[in-house]
This record gives C-alpha cells, sequence and structure tokens, in this order.
C-alpha cells in the first residue's frame, strides 16, 4: 500500500478504475439518471396533454384524494406480499430437492423447471390467457377432478383475477430464482450435510437451519430483485387483462396506472411523474427494510 | 417388498427419496405444461383453441401458411436478432468493463458511485419512458433500432452480476501479469476474459432473453412494420379486432425458439457462470 | 441547456452507427397512415389508397397496422414529446378519444373545414370531431348497433323473428330463460371487463357519462340508472356467459355459445366470417330500456381519421381523403360490400349495396336497416374524458352481479370518475 501512496501509481490506478467504468456510468448517466431528474421536474406540474402549470404539490395532494390509486397501491402491496415470499420459499425448496445427492434426471428437472423463464413475456400471456379462459383446459382440469363443480372466472371474478397474476409471476419466476440457490447450494461444503444427516437431522431442520442461514446473501440478493420486480409489475397485468388491470381494477399495479395515465387518459404526465416516485420511495423504503433484517440477524 | 433387515432405515431413506422425485415431478409438469399447451393449441383452430380443446388437431399447417402470409417472417426475425444479439455485445461489454472497474479499482468515491448505480434499479420504467422518448426524438432516433439499444446497454443488475463474480477472480493472475508488463487493458482482454468465460456466457443468455423478449419500450420507439420486432408481432396478432389464435400460437413459438435454443446451447457454461456469481 | 449538447454530440456519434440501422425514412409522395384491424379499417385503407393511386401514381400509401392500444399509445407518446417527425400523415383515432386528442394537443391536428364539406355527414360524426367551430377530422366507420340473433336457437325455444323485434330489455331476459331451458344457450357473452354494452344502452336512451356542457353526468343520469339495472337484472338472471376480454368474448358467439349478440355494425363481418353458420343469424334493432327517451338505436365505438398538422404529405393526404371519404359513393358500397363497413357519409346509402338483401341473414335487408338505425342514434357528448370514466364504470361492474344497490354504485363511480377527472 506504501507503493500505492505514490503520486504516479496512484494516479495509474485512479486513471484505470475510472476508465474502465467510463462507458458504463455515461449511458447510466444519459439514459437514466437524466429522465429521473426529468420525471421530478414534470412531478411538480400538472395540466393536460403538454399544456403544462406549474403545480407544486398539488400531484401529492391528488394522490390521497383518488381511489384508484389506492387500489393500485393496495393490489401492488399485495402482490408484493403475497407473491414474492410464496415464490422465493418454493424456489429455495426446489433447489434444495434438485441438490439432492445421487438425483436422478437432475439435469432434465433443472432445465424444465428454469424453463418458464425463458418464454416471451407476451407468449405466455397469451398462452395463460387462453389456459385459464372460462372454458379453457384449466377450468376443465379442475372440473375433471371434481375440485370444482362450475367453472372459475379466472379474469371476470376480482379475487381470482389476483390469484391468476400471482400464479402466473410465479410460474415465470420461480425457476430463475431457483438457479441463484441451486448455484449457492453447490458450492456449499457437502460434507456439512452429510454431517447433519447421520446425526439424524431431520431433512426440514436441515433445510431450516442449514439451508437458509448459509443462502441468506443470495436470499436477500434474490428478494430485493424480486421485489423491484413485483413492485413494478407493468407487463404481465397489461397483457393479461387487455391493459385494463380488471375485473374491477383487482389487478391494477401502480405501473399500469401510470401507463394508464399517459396512454389511455387525457395524458397527465406529471402526476403519473408523481406516482412513478412512490414506486422508487416504496422499493427504496423495502430494499432498506430486507437489507436492516437480514443485517441484524447475522 | 421383500423383507430386509432394517425396514425402518431403509424407509427412512427410501420415503424422501419418492417425495423428492414426485415433488420435483410435479413442479417439472407445471413448468413444462404451458409449452406443451403451445405445442397443442398450434395445431388447432381459432375456435377450438378458445373452447380449450385438450387433443392435437390438424390445422397446423394452415396456421403456419396463415402466419407466414400475416408477417414478413425473415424480416421480423432479423430486427428481433439484430437487436438482441447487439444489445447483448454491448451490454456484456459495457457492464463486464464496469464490473472489473468498481471491483478492481476500489475506492471511496467509486463505491458511493456503485450504490448509486445499484440505486437506479429501483426507478420503474414508466418513470422514464417520456423523458427518453423525447431524447430520442430529438436525437433523431426514432423508429431505429439504435433507439431500443442505447438506454439498455447499461444496466445496473448486469453490472451487479459482474462485479460480484469478480470477485471471485485470482487477483494472483492479473499481479503476475502486471509483472510482466501487461497493461490493465490487456489484463482484461487477454486473462480476465477468457479465465471468466462462463460468467460472460451466463450474463449472455440472460441478457439475450431480456433483451429479445423486450416489449414495452420497442413498442413505444418503433413505428413501422419494417422495424417490428418478433414480440411486437405476436403482441399485435393477438390484440387485433379478431384474432386468430392458431397463427397467434405459431408467433409464440417462434418467438420463443430463439431463448430456448440460446439456453439449450449454453446450458452448461449458464448454470458454471451463476455458479461463480454467487460465491 | 447543456442535456443538449451532450446530446447532440452523442447523437452525431450515434449516428455513424445509425447508418447501419436503415430506418424506413418516408418517401416523397408517400402518405403513411396507422390503423389497427388489419380485417376492417386496414383492409378499407388500403381500397381506399389503391382506388387514390390509380388515379394520382404519384402518391402512394404505406399503411402500418398495429394494435388499436399501440396507436393509440404511439400517437400519445409522440405528441406529447413533441416528435412529430415519427408521426404518421394520417391516424385513425376511436370517436371517443376524439376530443381528447384535440384539446390536449391543439395544433396538432390539421383544420379540415373549409375543404371538406361537412353536411354530407351524419351530424353526431362531425360533432365529435368540431373545436371551437373547427372541424379537423374526416367521418369514417359508424358504430351503430344491432341486436344480431340466432334464428335457429330462438325458433328451437319457440319464438319467431317477429318476437324479438323493438322488445325491452325485461322481455330480452324472459325470452332468455327460454332459449336456454330449450336449447341449452345462454342468451349473450357478457364481458365484465368492459362498459361497452353499458355504453350502448346508456346512448339508446340519449345520455352519456357528461352533459352537453361536458359537466360530469353520473348520479343523476337516468340512462346509465337504467342500463346498470337492466345490467344487473342480467346478471341475475344468469342469461349470460361470462367473458374476460375481447376475443373470449368473440369467441361466446363465433363458436355458437350464444343465442343473440348486440353490438356495432362493424361486428358483422366477424359474425359473416363463420361460413357454417349462414342463414342462422338475424338483425334486429336492439331492445329498449323502456325508460323515458329510450329508443332502438345506439352507437358502439367507431373512428374517423386525422391528418396530422406536422404531416409532410399534408396536402396530399388531406386531398386523398376527401376525394374517397366524402364524394366517393361507390367506394362506400365496395367497402360495406366486402368489410361490412357503414360509413357515415348520408349519400352513400343511396348505393346499391345498402339496398341489397344479405343472404347470410336469410336474405333481410340488413344494411337498409342500419343506415336506418344510424339516423336515429341519439347524439351525445363524449368530452373528453370517456376514457376515465369508462374504467370507473368498468371498476364497478362485478359489485352489480354481488347485488349491490345501483344507486350506490352510482356514487361510487361518481367518486372515483371525479378523482380521475382533474
Amino acid at each position: 500500500m506504501a507503493l500505492a501512496k505514490t503520486g504516479g501509481l496512484k494516479r495509474y490506478y485512479d486513471v484505470n478504475g475510472w476508465l474502465f467504468i467510463a462507458p458504463a456510468l455515461t449511458l447510466i448517466g444519459i439514459f437514466l439518471i437524466y429522465p429521473i431528474f426529468r420525471s421530478l421536474f414534470l412531478s411538480f406540474y400538472s395540466g393536460k396533454g403538454m399544456m403544462l402549470k406549474f403545480a407544486g404539490f398539488g400531484n401529492v395532494t391528488r394522490l390521497s384524494n383518488d381511489p384508484v390509486f389506492l387500489k393500485a397501491l393496495a393490489n401492488t402491496t399485495t402482490f408484493f406480499v403475497v407473491q414474492v415470499p410464496i415464490m422465493i420459499v418454493l424456489a429455495l425448496i426446489l433447489a434444495s430437492l434438485l441438490n439432492t445427492d445421487r438425483l436422478k434426471f437432475s439435469g432434465f428437472f433443472r432445465t424444465a423447471i428454469f424453463l418458464p423463464c425463458v418464454a416471451s413475456l407476451v407468449a405466455y400471456s397469451v398462452l395463460f390467457k387462453s389456459m385459464f379462459s372460462v372454458d379453457g383446459v384449466i377450468n376443465q382440469a379442475l372440473m375433471a377432478v371434481g375440485l370444482i363443480g362450475t367453472p372459475i372466472g379466472w379474469l371476470t371474478e376480482p379475487f381470482w383475477a389476483k390469484v391468476l397474476v400471482i400464479l402466473a409471476i410465479t410460474w415465470r419466476w420461480t425457476g430463475y430464482n431457483m438457479i441463484f440457490y441451486l448455484a449457492a447450494l453447490q458450492n456449499i461444503d457437502k460434507s456439512i450435510y452429510e454431517a447433519a444427516r447421520i446425526d439424524g437431522v431431520p431433512a426440514w431442520a436441515r433445510f431450516v437451519h442449514l439451508t437458509i442461514p448459509m443462502l441468506k446473501p443470495v436470499i436477500l440478493f434474490t428478494t430485493i430483485i424480486s421485489t423491484i420486480g413485483t413492485i413494478q409489475l407493468f407487463d404481465e397485468v397489461y397483457n393479461l387483462t387487455e391493459g385494463k388491470g380488471g375485473p374491477a381494477d383487482a389487478t391494477i399495479t401502480l405501473s399500469l396506472y401510470i401507463y394508464n395515465l399517459t396512454f389511455r387518459f387525457m395524458p397527465s404526465f406529471g402526476y403519473a411523474a408523481t406516482i412513478s416516485y412512490v414506486i422508487v420511495v416504496m422499493v427504496a423504503v423495502l430494499s432498506f427494510l430486507q437489507f436492516y433484517a437480514a443485517r441484524d440477524r447475522s | 417388498m421383500t423383507p430386509t433387515p432394517a425396514p425402518s432405515a431403509r424407509t427412512w431413506r427410501f420415503l424422501p427419496a419418492a417425495s423428492t422425485y414426485i415433488a420435483l415431478s410435479i413442479a417439472a409438469f407445471v413448468s413444462l405444461f404451458p409449452f406443451v399447451w403451445m405445442l397443442i393449441s398450434a395445431t388447432n383452430t381459432s375456435i377450438d383453441i378458445i373452447k380449450g380443446k385438450t387433443s392435437f388437431g390438424d390445422a397446423f399447417s394452415t396456421n403456419v401458411t396463415n402466419f407466414f402470409t400475416l408477417v414478413d417472417v425473415p424480416l421480423v426475425f432479423w430486427n428481433s436478432a439484430k437487436v438482441a444479439i447487439l444489445t447483448t455485445l454491448l451490454t456484456i461489454a459495457v457492464s463486464s468493463l464496469a464490473g472489473y472497474g468498481f471491483e478492481m479499482f476500489r475506492s471511496k468515491m467509486r463505491d458511493h458511485i456503485y450504490s448509486l448505480v445499484l440505486l437506479t434499479l429501483m426507478v420503474p420504467f414508466a418513470a422514464l419512458m417520456i423523458p427518453l422518448f423525447m431524447m430520442m426524438g430529438r436525437a433523431g432516433l426514432i423508429n431505429t433500432h439504435v433507439a431500443i439499444l442505447l438506454p439498455t446497454i447499461a444496466s445496473a443488475f448486469i453490472i451487479f452480476y459482474f462485479r460480484q463474480s469478480t470477485k471471485a477472480f485470482p487477483t494472483e493472475l492479473r499481479d503476475a501479469a502486471k509483472v510482466d508488463g501487461l497493461k490493465e487493458w490487456q489484463i482484461f482482454l487477454y486473462i480476465y476474459v477468457p479465465v471468466m468465460r462462463s460468467t460472460f456466457a451466463a450474463a449472455f443468455v440472460i441478457v439475450f432473453m431480456t433483451s429479445w423478449n423486450n416489449y414495452l419500450w420497442p413498442l413505444i420507439v418503433l413505428q413501422s412494420n419494417e422495424t417490428k420486432t418478433i414480440t411486437l408481432v405476436v403482441s399485435s396478432l393477438a390484440s387485433a379486432y379478431y384474432p386468430d389464435f392458431g397463427v397467434v400460437m405459431i408467433g409464440t413459438i417462434l418467438a420463443t425458439l430463439p431463448t430456448l435454443l440460446v439456453f439449450f446451447i449454453m446450458q452448461r457454461q449458464f448454470v458454471a457462470g451463476m455458479l461463480g456469481s454467487v460465491k | 441547456m447543456y442535456h443538449r449538447t451532450i446530446l447532440s454530440r452523442f447523437a452525431a456519434a450515434a449516428f455513424a452507427g445509425a447508418s447501419l440501422f436503415a430506418s424506413t425514412a418516408a418517401f416523397a409522395g408517400e402518405v403513411t397512415i396507422w390503423c389497427w384491424d388489419p380485417n376492417f379499417n386496414v383492409a378499407i385503407m388500403k381500397e381506399a389508397g389503391a382506388r387514390y393511386t390509380a388515379k394520382h401514381p404519384e402518391t402512394t400509401f404505406n399503411i402500418v397496422d398495429f394494435a388499436k392500444a399501440d396507436v393509440e399509445q404511439k400517437l400519445q407518446t409522440a405528441l406529447s414529446s413533441g416528435t412529430t417527425d415519427a408521426l404518421p400523415d394520417i391516424v385513425l383515432i376511436e370517436d371517443y378519444g376524439a376530443q381528447k386528442y384535440l384539446q390536449s394537443f391543439p395544433g396538432a391536428f390539421a383544420e379540415l373545414s373549409g375543404t371538406v364539406d361537412y353536411s354530407g355527414f351524419a351530424p353526431y360524426k362531425v360533432q365529435l370531431m368540431t373545436v371551437d367551430g373547427k372541424v379537423y377530422g374526416m367521418p369514417f366507420d359508424s358504430g351503430v348497433t344491432g341486436f344480431y340473433y340466432r334464428k335457429d336457437y330462438l325458433e328451437q325455444a319457440g319464438f319467431k323473428p317477429a318476437d324479438v323485434q323493438d322488445i325491452t330489455w325485461d322481455r330480452f331476459i324472459e325470452i332468455g330463460k327460454q332459449v336456454e331451458e330449450k336449447t341449452g344457450k345462454k342468451m349473450m357473452g357478457l364481458d365484465i371487463t368492459d362498459a361497452g354494452f353499458t355504453r350502448i344502452l346508456m346512448q339508446s336512451a340519449g345520455q352519456w357519462y357528461f352533459d352537453a356542457d361536458g359537466n360530469l353526468n353520473i348520479e343523476n343520469n337516468t340512462a346509465l340508472k337504467a342500463a346498470l339495472e337492466t345490467q344487473q337484472k342480467i346478471l341475475q338472471a344468469g342469461v349470460y356467459k361470462p367473458s374476460s376480454g375481447w376475443t373470449e368474448w368473440v369467441g361466446s358467439f363465433t363458436s355458437g355459445d350464444v343465442a343473440t349478440v348486440t353490438t356495432g355494425v362493424w361486428i358483422t363481418g366477424t359474425v359473416k366470417a363463420q361460413a357454417d353458420q349462414a342463414g342462422k343469424w338475424g338483425v334486429a334493432p336492439i331492445p329498449s330500456l323502456g325508460i323515458e327517451g329510450a329508443g332502438h338505436a345506439s352507437n358502439l365505438g367507431g373512428s374517423s381519421w386525422y391528418v396530422l398538422e406536422s404531416s409532410a404529405e399534408k396536402a396530399d393526404a388531406i386531398a386523398f381523403l376527401n376525394e374517397t371519404y366524402a364524394k366517393d359513393i361507390d367506394f362506400y358500397q365496395k367497402i360495406l360490400t366486402e368489410r361490412g363497413a357503414v360509413g357515415s357519409l348520408m349519400a352513400a346509402r343511396t348505393g346499391d349495396a345498402y339496398m341489397k338483401a344479405d343472404d347470410f341473414f336469410g336474405g333481410e335487408k340488413v344494411w337498409q336497416n342500419f343506415s336506418d338505425w344510424l339516423s336515429k342514434v341519439p347524439p351525445v357528448n363524449y368530452g373528453i374524458f370517456t376514457n376515465e370514466v369508462d374504467t370507473a364504470v368498468t371498476a364497478h361492474l362485478p359489485s352489480l352481479a354481488q347485488g349491490a344497490k345501483v344507486d350506490e354504485v352510482l356514487k361510487e363511480i361518481q367518486s372515483q370518475a371525479e378523482g380521475q377527472i382533474q
């Protein structure tokens, strides 16, 4: 380190450091940072289309009186609170099952479960829509095995529509998260498990007391990434509900509402920008909490 | 079942194994079913698909013919491939450099910037659309594929991924190279890239999939039939006034094939690359 | 403005690479048009373009087909960002949204009054594209509604075509119950994620979400109230087949699962596309709400063409629209016969095609009927917030099924709509 302090070397080190990150920083600056500030600027304006007037915090006041915004906020929260834990736990379980010693067909299982996230978003929305239509194959199957008597209105009843959205996201992303866990698991020394097994520790206890603590950093990472994804949820809902977030606004999310305010309704860019900042704040707070929770226990 | 000397031990070992296979089979079935459904649907007429017909039909060739009449398939594929491959290569180049830079040249300042970069993950794309579109308009790039590329190249997620993976890069190699008088960019190009190739492969798979399936931004930027990508074509077929679902299914198959192909070709490196990233 | 300089430098650099990405620059004399339905307005515009090019070879057409939501989204993005060079020369806009675009983007669309003789068009079409006395569009198709019914199903249930002429919705439900009992078929498909049916009913009694001055008209809107009550009765009587979204709804009648369809005339092409159902369909006036001011004519959708002020081919585009859509009677006959498009140029109705009987509908003179109903469509003010209020109405449709009181639903719609309209 003594060497690094001498002027020439330090500068060499520094110049290289900046050079390597320069392309990325330039692009991020132009295509992310600048638009973010531009949006912030817009959020203080309101009006129809491009006829904008300075509104101060008028858009923030509007938020609290807007039932659709509150609904979108509630839906987004529901999706995140219900879907992310289900998916993470499911992915963890699948990953540890796949990590079983001498498992046959492990390559097949891994590929099969990962495959959904390869599917194009539009393609899988179209598929899910047809599978879950009133006369669709899912209802037929459920009726055939006697689970339900009449078809479920997957996309016509508010409750089931929410369930469908959760099912769809879970289908697409569980395998993706699983791969992260599987990768992390395979880096763990197998002998720890072997020892625990010989000591008679049951599978579930090994899962809870060994797997989860050891995977904590990965779990934290995937949870944050999934949280960000779910809070920004747009594509799936848009394609499943023809852009409406129906029925009864049961599946409208904050991003979809922003989209509607920008492209379907009388364009209110200022208000839409304000809502996008609600998302930013939500994600920031949640990520912080997740970091905090993870840090606290270790 | 023949009696065994230690039945309790046997069942203890046997049961979890069976339930493991059952659970994994269910998961695999659920994961694969929509793909099977896609294949079944592609052989049926639109009305049969809506009615939920679960067996193979005989409309496959009609659907394919209709799809190829409605869509300029080679052009659409060329557009998609061009965008996806260029995005992927550029993203990987920019992000691997940044990941290397952030990890190898730690400084307080750069660590702060790195945290800022990670923070950009939180910004919803919806918040960027309008300003981005205005920028592209001013630069005269609307309806070009460049406009799709530019905002997607610098990806905080991929930068993060490369930085994490770089932590596993053996620094002795770099030190040795330095002693040999290699410049930093030479180390990156001739040592880092080959050593980390599975990391690059995994990044390739992830970015290619994201880029090939990208929907909202191309939808906003691309204005003419000549520039449309396959995802846009499928969504436009599916939301037509009277969509022919048989044709749409052909579209979904064709839209999914390339990503499947890339995944299968690079599967081994992909998994190896993921292993490296989460150490 | 530092970002401008950065950007222009950046753009210059990018341009070097951009030549690789051949963007399709518009050729001089080529009119670019955006529209959305390949079987309908796209095909019709291609026909119109071909006719015009035949007479004026220097003008050619590039008709771009996007999904309707995509057209609206692109238009709105481009206008909002002021990036007009990305826009086409002519764009199709659904009538409900016309005022929204005209009022939020003043100066974006070319004024056509002065060039086009609007006296020949259905007045309600002209009214919806007028701002401050200036008219901006070329009226295109009408969404005049009809009551399409399966003669075979009704007959099995003991009804003749005469039994469904000029009925009320209450009678419709009674018939529906018997049809289901006898044939097992539901009376109609109902898409609970769309308020289109509500709008048909409401407009048939001459009211809209807004009054003539554009003020919100929900709580005291007798037509909307009756429309929701009727829908609740249908929901409770169970004479409908639920569907989620347009495609499933279309599937409900193309697959023969329901006995009737009440919607805009533009659906005719889709109905007729099922060749095996030829002769089985009839068309009657839609049932009435049975309240004061209620009739048997209404409207759903319909759209019009608009020329962008920024268009490089503005003069050509206007001349083209004027020559075909405002004058060419023969063109209207062709698009009616081939595509089932009922235009809003009144003179077109005297043409042969409108007089013809249609074999698909068992030899009925359906087009004559439609043009008759068209003249009876009550004109209403679509205002600039139809999308917003419509979303509010749609959001409350499921609660009707659960038996909510209509008055309370109206109150909730009112309050949600108020929150949206700012």
